[in-house]
Formats: structure tokens, C-alpha cells, sequence
């Protein structure tokens, strides 16, 4: 059964512990997001890829097989529980490619397994943020003579930005709780450490209750920051 | 004709899929020609417009622009359209840039020009066509006939051999739509070669310097403006004239 008393008196013990331990969540979900952004933004680019009808033959074929590459990749890792890619990325080439010692390459491999996952959903957030900007805009731009990297720089990208901004900040709140995965191949962030003191004390509800608050108090605040943000954007003059 | 071809079309065709919008045009536009193009909807006339500056990417045929093939794989398509200005019926102003930005941004980013003179520039363009105090407006914050002028002052920022309009005041609200003719008149009258897809025969016979009109995908007729409302050959133009008029 619940009681308070206990919840606190684990919350004056392991304060300090609890306290690493979301540093480390949040730290991750950070690296995790910039390796999804990042890759995300590479797999876009090659869902993307401008079909020319002035190609030649080799640069349509290449075009298209890099268009199905990523967007396997983006469909495979969609299709996939998380948990599941962890630990196949953590048994895989973690266990093959060794970056140091075993809690950093425990650490890396995790992190890395949650980038390659956020990258899949990022590249559609990035992707769809690119295709809400009107085509007329992109047409503009190459009637005053720009390339079409050149439109896609000065006048598509800066547009694409304000549609994905949002849906970018809830993908990072999302990861912040996708992180209490990474406990399950042994990376000491929140999730892991609640389980350590359940352990070794005796006690299970209450552990994991702290922890709970932990997550929330930090999701929630950031995802009314994010709305709150939103809703101003959406107010400005230039959308 | 005495003056120099600007755009020669030789066979125009496009087709989408299965459906055949162009079949054959042929047309040679002059410098300091203004040539409507009237005809009903799906008639191709914005099809064959989209075409001269490639947007539309022509299935048959050729076109020839200043005395380069257009529709080569070897023409730098970027550097012809420098040189052709287009301005589209729902004006798709950068909506990311304030009118200003939207003049400049060719000029900077195509030609290289320095900031400095690019807004120098602009804001002579942006006086031409009446709206020199609202430069630091956004296009949400300006009406239908004012993005369409800064849409225009974008497109002769570049300073084009030939300007195309594509239904240019079709969007706009009736009391609007003059202030954009007159732009465009005025335009007409410094020599400008112009290509202008419209509904406006009124602005057709009076601005005009050629009219065709496109039907099923080929040119029906062609005529000097007067002649070609007042004894109409094409029987499907007389019916066309009579609807509309």
C-alpha cells in the first residue's frame, strides 16, 4: 500500500541520486533529438528529392533509390517498438563496436538507438513542414531565377520552419519519456535509478511515484511552454 | 515582321498523364509586343504561359527564347529565367519577406547585387507601381491588388526581357482589379514585351497589341486587337466573344 511517509522518507535519501538521474534523462533525450534532427533532416532531403524532368536517366534512377532508402528506413523504424530497437542496436553493433568502457558504450549505443528512432519520426515532422508551404512559393522563387536549392534556402526553409518549430519541441518532450527505456540495457538515468532503490529497499510503489512526478513536473512544464509559444506564433503577422 | 523575335514557339505540345492540354502552338512573340491570351477555361492558355518560362515542362515541340532552344537539357534553365519575369494570378508573394525583401531577394540572391543598391532599386519599383511607404509591410498585411503590385515590382526588379501574366487580377476584388491594370498599362507603355493571359477584354482591346485566342489546345485565331473583337473569323471565338462581352 501507498504512504506518504515513505515516499518521503526515500525522497530525503535518494534525492541526490533522483536528481542525477533526470540530469541524465534530459541529457540524453537532448542528444537524441540533435541525432534525429540531424539525420531527420538528411532523410527528408531524400524523401524529398526534386524530381527534374530534365534529368537524365542515371540521375532519375539514383534519385529513386535514394528515395526508397529513406523512406524504408523511416517506414522500418515506425513499424518498430523502441524497446525493441534498443536492444537490437545495444546487442548489435554495441556489443561489436565498443566505444569505451562498458557504461559508455552501454550509454552510447542507447542514445544512438533513440536518435536513430527519432530521426525516423522527425524526417516526417520535417518533411510535412516542408510540404505545407505552398507550392506557389517555390514556383516564385524559381521564376525570379533562384536554383532550386537556392528557393529552398531563402524562401521554402525559413517557411518550413515556423509549420515544424511544434511539432519539433513535442518530439523532444516525447523522447524526455521514451528515455525511461534506456534502464532496460542498464543506463543509469531516472527510470533505472527508481528501480535500483526498489531493489535494494524493499519498497516498490513509491520509488516509481517519485519518479512519475519527476517526468511530469518537467513534460508538463515544457509542453504548456511549447503551447504557450505556439499559440503566439500563430498570432504574428507573417505566420 | 521588322522587329526581332524575342519567343519563338514551334509546335508547342503538353500533354498530363492522358490528357492533351497543348496540341501544336506556334507563335512568334516580338520585342515590345503586348499579346493577350484569351480563351475558355481548360483551353491550355495558362498551360501554354507556364511553358514559355518552363514551369510546365513542354512534352513536344520548341521553344526559342532570344535564340536559345529553352527546351534543350543543355540550357541553364535558371539563368533564361532571369530574364523572364512572371506574375502569377495568387501572387505568391515570399510570404517570409516584407515587400521590400520580396523585390530585393532576386536581385541579391540570383544577380549578386549588393544589398544597398538592391533596395535602392526596389524602392524605385516599389514607387512605380504606388506602393514606395509600404515596403516593411508583410504580404498578409497588404490586400489582394497591393501583393499583386509588389508582385510585379518583384518581377521587373530582375529587369526582364518579357514579362508573363497569368490571369493577373483574376483573385482580386472587382475595385481592386484596376489599380493592378493600370500597372500593368503603364508597364505596356514603356515598351515592355508582354505576355498576358486575362478575362479582362476590355483591358485586352485597349492594352493589347496582338490577341490570340487558345481553344482545345491550339490557337483558334489571331488579330490585332480591334479587328479581332469587331469581325471575329473562328466560330467557336464568335460564341466565346458573345458569352463574354
Amino acid at each position: 500500500m501507498f504512504s506518504l511517509d515513505r515516499l518521503v522518507k526515500i525522497w530525503e535519501k535518494y534525492q541526490s541520486f533522483y536528481w542525477n538521474g533526470l540530469q541524465m534523462s534530459l541529457i540524453f533525450a537532448v542528444i537524441a533529438v540533435f541525432i534525429g534532427l540531424t539525420l531527420g533532416l538528411i532523410l527528408a532531403s531524400g524523401r524529398i528529392l526534386y524530381k527534374n524532368p530534365r534529368d537524365n536517366l542515371f540521375a532519375a534512377i539514383v534519385k529513386m533509390i535514394v528515395r526508397l532508402l529513406c523512406t524504408a528506413y523511416v517506414e522500418v523504424f515506425r513499424a518498430t517498438p523502441m524497446l525493441v530497437q534498443v536492444f537490437i542496436i545495444y546487442y548489435g553493433p554495441g556489443m561489436v563496436l565498443k566505444i569505451g568502457d562498458s557504461a559508455t558504450n552501454r550509454m552510447t549505443w542507447g542514445v544512438v538507438a533513440m536518435g536513430l528512432n527519432s530521426a525516423a519520426y522527425l524526417s516526417e515532422v520535417i518533411r510535412s513542414g516542408i510540404g505545407a508551404v505552398p507550392g506557389g512559393q517555390m514556383e516564385a522563387a524559381r521564376c525570379v531565377g533562384m536554383s532550386h536549392w537556392k528557393a529552398m534556402r531563402y524562401v521554402v526553409l525559413p517557411q518550413a520552419v515556423r509549420n515544424i518549430l511544434p511539432a519539433l519541441c513535442n518530439e523532444f518532450v516525447t523522447i524526455i519519456k521514451e528515455t525511461s527505456i534506456l534502464g532496460m540495457v542498464g543506463i543509469t538515468e531516472l527510470m533505472f535509478r527508481s528501480q535500483t532503490i526498489a531493489t535494494q529497499s524493499y519498497i516498490f510503489l513509491e520509488p516509481y511515484i517519485i519518479a512519475a512526478c519527476m517526468y511530469f513536473v518537467v513534460v508538463f512544464t515544457l509542453s504548456k511552454i511549447i503551447s504557450a509559444v505556439e499559440r503566439r506564433m500563430s498570432k504574428s503577422v507573417t505566420r | 515582321m521588322s522587329r526581332d523575335k524575342l519567343i519563338e514557339v514551334k509546335g508547342l505540345e503538353k500533354h498530363f498523364k492522358h490528357l492533351q492540354v497543348l496540341r501544336g502552338i506556334d507563335i512568334d512573340i516580338c520585342r515590345g509586343d503586348v499579346v493577350a491570351v484569351i480563351g475558355p477555361s481548360g483551353s491550355g492558355k495558362s498551360t501554354f504561359l507556364r511553358c514559355l518560362n518552363l514551369l510546365e515542362t513542354p512534352t513536344g515541340g520548341q521553344i526559342v527564347f532570344e535564340g536559345t532552344d529553352i527546351t534543350s537539357r543543355k540550357t541553364n534553365i535558371d539563368k533564361m529565367r532571369e530574364k523572364i519575369g512572371m506574375v502569377f494570378q495568387s501572387f505568391n508573394l515570399f510570404a517570409n519577406m516584407t515587400a521590400l525583401d520580396n523585390v530585393t531577394a532576386g536581385p541579391i540572391h540570383v544577380k549578386g547585387m549588393k544589398k544597398a543598391d538592391a533596395e535602392k532599386l526596389a524602392l524605385e519599383l516599389l514607387e512605380r507601381v504606388g506602393l514606395g511607404d509600404r515596403g516593411s509591410a508583410y504580404p498578409i498585411q497588404l490586400s489582394g491588388g497591393q501583393q499583386q503590385r509588389v508582385a510585379i515590382a518583384r518581377a521587373l526588379a530582375m529587369q526582364p526581357d518579357v514579362m508573363l501574366f497569368d490571369e493577373p487580377t483574376s483573385a482580386l476584388d472587382p475595385e481592386m482589379v484596376h489599380e493592378v491594370l493600370d500597372v500593368i498599362r503603364k508597364l505596356a507603355e514603356t515598351g515592355m514585351t508582354m505576355v498576358i493571359v486575362t478575362h479582362e477584354m476590355g483591358f485586352a482591346r485597349e492594352v493589347a497589341s496582338r490577341v490570340v485566342f487558345i481553344d482545345e489546345g491550339v490557337i483558334k485565331e489571331e488579330n490585332e486587337p480591334k479587328a479581332f473583337f469587331a469581325e471575329p473569323r473562328n466560330e467557336r471565338l464568335k460564341s466565346f466573344l458573345a458569352k463574354v462581352l
